[in-house]
């Protein structure tokens, strides 16, 4: 390849790169590829996928990374020259925008020309003596007035919001923030979850991809959760007390709930789903059939209770808080002398079965109290605070370019007859009804500070 | 419940305004016009009474939270905001011509929540993921968003039955010829965008704020999460091509109303076509 040729691939390389068609076309592309990625549910089992596609096309699917679209690599690539699509226009169009910066205060007559609105005047005096109250009457609603003066023609120029031109920069640099920040947290972050029951801790969580990341220097306790609902049955409150521990030491207990997590060194955890572990506390009550005694029993899961004044003895084996829509139900494994062992369920809002079961004792559950866990949500994120610095640069961006408007106005004070021609131009780029107001009310502004400068001189010449 | 009724009755009378903007444009009466006008102020300030007496009333059943929860409760808040950016419009710019446009948009959203099945007016109580303030700001900006892109719509349909007429060298007659002139038509659709664009903008930042502390994660590619970014990208598109391509007129019109669709579908088509976590409105 020669070194023109190559010189030719870079720059028409770089011409499609700062080209807007490519903007367009990646903008259509990301949408269309985003309808796919709500089309097509991401990140499901096999097995659901295969309920809804045949293997064929889930394997096609699978292949071109449709299932987990938005991490896959060819959607990455595509945000990736989006940003340096961003970069390079940025760049190329902000060469037009500097120009601003250092405007042009002698404007050429081609330029008035193109000027609109336009508006041509003569007055009494000489350029020199109109131009101080000229800049008077420009400086009380823009920026102080550039003045160039040649040979003996004034040239002014005040401005109004020139920053605003620089609005679309903050929004494209924010899109680059927000990505940056989407990518410190793909990189440093991590997401997972965690079960634990009430009384228990845990130090570390399993996360998504399988692996587990340890808490730096702490566990977090579960002192205990609570679920409320409201009359209608709807979920009102899940609530999680946690106990941060370090080295044994209680650092802080907090509550999280739902829209209120804990943050702990840069760790947050928050309040994402719960269940029944087992039982905090029941208290069965026994009762002798053939004696006819009564007795209270407090009876532990999994541990061996025994049944006072008998050989008699029981498991809790397992409990649900509401089985098959009954309510709360403990299963129970019974051993009494000469007798098989037994294996049932107790109601607690039942007692009426258990007249039903053979057997010396007939037991109901007198007070019985859930084990709950809460699971957890755990997220390392240190992107995002990146990511709401980009987004307060975007809202500044579009207040600056939706809501402010670059506002212009040059005058020219030129000798005519003993006179002076002024004329005064403007240019905004946005709102034009609204600054053809200002211009209107700024140039009558110079002619009425002109004619009472001259009823002035006037009175002042006859006194 | 009283505002239930008085929100069926704010369908009827934005209904009336409707065909009140029509006969406007259809008898050319300034008469009428002013009618319309004085209608739909007087609906408007009824709608905002009973969104108000909804709150009122939430309070009384012991819940006592913005009428902004559910499905119903946001429709009846899109049509509010129609009316309201529509009204301020016409203010303004002192010309009734585009209310034929808004007017039915304004109407159509208050009626499908009146009548649709499955969409429920009950006033419930919060469930824990809607328990937080950024509800507000967030319900508020999107559909002050969606109403300005629906505005945008409405023009952008004007510009394109005029055009066509154009396009086709018939003369202009009827009612055609009332609207106003291409070019300030075409100006319309990107101020209503330049307006409902960085609404909607803020709308997704707040809704992030808001899942960064409900689902723990700014973004999760949720189908409402995914659908309100497609629609940020057409718009998106309608800026740069008018601005740095300079296209103007149809296509952008065009543009405008695609943008429209997309916003319908973030709005309905992801809760009855796609399941997700945002399955409140």
């Amino acid at each position: 390849m020669s070194k023109k040729e190559e010189k030719g691939f870079f720059s028409s390389l770089g011409d499609s790169l700062s080209s807007l068609k490519l903007t367009i076309a990646l903008l259509i592309i990301l949408a269309v590829a985003s309808i796919f990625g709500t089309v097509i549910p991401q990140n499901a089992s096999p097995e659901e996928y295969l309920r809804v596609y045949k293997f064929s096309t889930y394997k096609i699917l699978k292949i071109l990374g449709f299932l987990d679209m938005y991490h896959t690599g060819w959607f990455v690539f595509l945000l990736a020259l989006l940003s340096l699509n961003l970069i390079v226009c940025s760049l190329k169009r902000f060469r037009i925008t500097w120009r601003f910066f250092s405007p042009e205060v002698r404007l050429s007559d081609r330029q008035w020309e193109n000027l609109s609105p336009c508006q041509k005047f003569s007055q009494k005096g000489l350029p020199a003596q109109c131009f101080s109250q000229c800049r008077e009457a420009l400086s009380g609603v823009f920026s102080l007035p550039k003045i160039v003066e040649v040979s003996g023609a004034y040239h002014l120029l005040a401005e109004k919001g020139r920053f605003s031109r620089l609005g679309v920069y903050f929004i494209h640099f924010s899109v680059l923030l927000i990505l940056a920040g989407a990518l410190i947290g793909s990189f440093y972050g991590f997401r997972g979850n965690v079960n634990i029951v009430e009384g228990q801790a845990a130090d570390q969580v399993v996360l998504r991809s399988g692996q587990q990341a340890r808490f730096p220097g702490f566990s977090v306790q579960l002192e205990k959760f609570s679920v409320s609902f409201y009359p209608t049955g709807a979920p009102k409150e899940f609530k999680s007390i946690l106990t941060i521990m370090e080295k044994g030491r209680k650092i802080l207990t907090e509550p999280i709930l739902v829209n209120h997590p804990l943050t702990h060194k840069g760790i947050t955890f928050y309040q994402s789903s719960y269940g029944v572990a087992g039982v905090a506390k029941a208290i069965l009550a026994v009762k002798d059939r053939q004696s006819g005694k009564e007795i209270s029993i407090a009876a532990q899961m999994g541990n061996r209770t025994e049944v006072q004044g008998s050989s008699s003895f029981f498991f809790l084996d397992r409990f649900l808080p509401d089985l098959q829509g009954m309510g709360p139900a403990l299963q129970i494994i019974f051993s009494e002398p000469n007798r098989p062992q037994q294996n049932f369920w107790v109601f607690q809002n039942h007692p009426e079965f258990e007249d039903q079961r053979p057997g010396r004792y007939r037991l109901t559950i007198k007070e019985i109290e859930p084990r709950y866990y809460s699971g957890l949500q755990v997220t390392k994120d240190p992107g995002v605070g990146v990511v709401w610095a980009g987004c307060l640069i975007m809202i500044t961006g579009f207040t600056m370019t939706f809501f402010m408007s670059h506002r212009r106005i040059w005058v020219r004070l030129t000798e005519k007859e003993g006179g002076t021609l002024v004329a005064i131009a403007g240019s905004s780029d946005r709102d034009r009804t609204g600054f053809e107001e200002e211009f209107e009310k700024i140039a009558q502004a110079l002619r009425e500070t002109q004619r009472a400068q001259e009823d002035y001189k006037e009175r002042e010449g006859r006194s | 419940m009283i505002s239930t009724k008085m929100f069926s009755s704010v369908t009827f009378l934005y209904l009336a305004c409707t065909v009140l903007y029509f006969n406007f444009l259809a008898f050319r009466s300034e008469q009428l016009g002013k009618v319309a006008t004085a209608l739909s102020w007087a609906t408007l300030l009824i709608h905002t009474a009973a969104i108000l007496w909804r709150w009122v009333e939430s309070y009384q059943l012991g819940m006592g939270h913005a009428p902004l929860s559910n499905m119903y409760e946001s429709l009846v808040f899109f049509s509010w905001c129609i009316a309201l950016l529509y009204l301020l419009w016409e203010r303004k710019m002192k010309s009734r011509i585009i209310g034929a446009f808004a007017m039915p948009f304004a109407f159509l959203f208050i009626a499908y929540a009146s009548l649709a099945p499955g969409v429920s007016d009950r006033i419930d109580p919060l469930i824990p993921a809607l328990q937080s303030n950024w509800l507000h700001a967030h319900v508020i900006t999107c559909f002050l968003s969606y109403a300005s892109f629906a505005l945008s719509c409405g023009v952008s349909i004007m510009y394109l039955l005029k055009i066509r007429k154009k396009e086709k060298g018939k003369k202009e007659t009827g009612w055609i010829s009332l609207f106003p002139p291409l070019e300030s038509l075409d100006a319309l659709v990107y101020k209503t965008i330049a307006v409902g664009f960085p609404l909607l903008t803020i709308g997704i930042i707040t809704g992030a704020a808001w899942a960064n502390y409900a689902w723990g994660s700014y973004w999760s590619w949720d189908p409402k999460e995914t659908w309100s970014l497609i629609t940020w990208f057409v718009y998106a598109i309608f800026l740069h091509a008018r601005f740095a391509r300079e296209w103007r007129g149809k296509r952008t019109a065009v543009l405008s109303v695609i943008g429209f669709a997309a916003v319908i579908f973030t709005y309905f088509g992801v809760n009855y076509v796609l399941s997700g976590l945002h399955s409140y409105a």
